[in-house]
């Protein structure tokens, strides 16, 4: 791809990595317990598992949201966060469907920040950095990238 | 396969310098945590300890359950048998465990740690087993329910309806819940007898009760009696300090 036609894609890998650094960032700023908590407003996510990811998701939003913007490892960084957005997208929409209803607050920039979004809201937003992710996913070359300087 | 080993070293650098960061700052507590309604005693809110019987009795029994579980509301039959049978020789602690599976738990525990804070724990644990069917089968979260139990018992409401909505309190919850985790507690009611573990009602009256009966001394059944489903006025005894 030239340079001339990366902009828009470069703004977008920007706007997605910067996404996920700040929901990582915060979420690790705080107590795990409120990262628990806001998981367990999902009645669907399995107890069991959510200690494991609430250490997990935030240190692997911020990591790969990092490297996106620095480019490095684009395409697998790209497909990380398009795989963690089309799964946040996937756990609202089933627990709609099984439960019925939905938490107020998504949980997902942490709870003391001052970005809270409805679920409703996060949908579009996940779909969006979901196709996002997947168009940079699919780019071989990335220019203004950690990638390419250190081809 | 070819590795770059200057892009590798550069990921690890970069990886390091990120967590170091992210370390430090946490560690400087740059950043604050949930800002919500708080009570007197939040930040410093562990949950309470909650114990029922003297503290010199021979038996010391631990329960791990969940307001919302069925199987948590039959097993209180037991328990209140067993608080009858021998009294002064049980002692009671109650941690609390709410599943994920139950939407209306967390209220409920919440609820229960509030009125536990103003001393009212175990009549309030009694209320919401025997009112169990009715805010569990609530569309909306029960809490009016649970204000409204709350009040029937003579509640301060001011502190309670404050304290719902305290994360500290939810915070203590949890951590009590995380170390019924770390003992393997996969599910509710499980009940601790010294090294010996009771998985549910049926367990907790055929094992547990002649568990029980042996740490006393005492013969054990050859079939133990089924209480019935426990209702208000079958409740533990009264709760001393």
């Amino acid at each position: 791809m030239r340079e001339k036609n990366y902009k828009l894609l470069f703004a977008g890998r920007v706007f997605l990595g910067l996404v996920f650094v700040c929901s990582g960032f915060i979420k690790l700023m705080e107590p795990i317990e409120n990262f628990r908590g806001a998981m367990t407003a999902y009645d669907v996510i399995p107890s069991v598992v959510i200690p494991v990811l609430a250490q997990v998701i935030p240190w692997a939003e911020f990591v790969f949201g990092f490297f996106l913007v620095a480019g490095y490892l684009p395409r697998i960084s790209a497909g990380v966060l398009a795989g963690l957005s089309w799964s946040f997208v996937l756990l609202i929409l089933i627990t709609k469907t099984m439960t019925g209803s939905l938490p107020k607050d998504c949980g997902c920039f942490g709870e003391g920040s001052f970005l809270h979004l409805k679920p409703l809201q996060v949908v579009f937003l996940d779909v969006f950095n979901t196709l996002i992710g997947i168009k940079l996913a699919l780019t071989k070359n990335h220019p203004f990238s950690l990638a390419s300087i250190l081809k | 396969m070819k590795i770059n080993v200057l892009s590798f070293l550069t990921g690890l650098l970069i990886v390091v310098l990120l967590v170091a960061g992210v370390m430090f700052l946490k560690s400087r507590k740059v950043a604050p945590v949930k800002q919500l309604p708080v009570t007197a005693v939040a930040g410093l809110h562990r949950a309470f300890p909650k114990v029922i019987g003297p503290e010199s009795a021979p038996v010391k029994l631990i329960e791990y359950s969940d307001f919302e579980c069925p199987s948590c509301r039959i097993a209180q039959g037991t328990i209140a048998q067993v608080f009858r049978d021998y009294p002064g020789k049980i002692q009671l602690t109650y941690r609390h465990f709410p599943l994920t599976s139950h939407r209306w738990s967390i209220y409920a525990h919440q609820a229960a740690e509030c009125m536990q804070i103003q001393g009212k724990f175990w009549p309030y644990q009694d209320k919401l087993y025997e009112k169990q069917p009715e805010w569990a089968a609530s569309k909306v979260p029960p809490v009016e329910m649970f204000g409204r139990y709350a009040r029937e018992q003579g509640a301060d409401m001011n502190l309670f309806t404050a304290c719902m909505g305290d994360v500290a309190v939810t915070r203590g919850i949890y951590a009590e819940k995380e170390e019924g985790a770390r003992n393997q507690i996969n599910a509710t009611p499980t009940f601790f007898l010294g090294g010996e573990r009771f998985v549910g009602p049926r367990e907790m009256r055929e094992k547990g009760v002649n568990a029980i009966r042996r740490a006393l001394g005492l013969p054990e059944f050859p079939v133990v009696p089924e209480p019935a489903v426990p209702q208000a006025k079958e409740s533990l005894p009264p709760a001393k300090k």
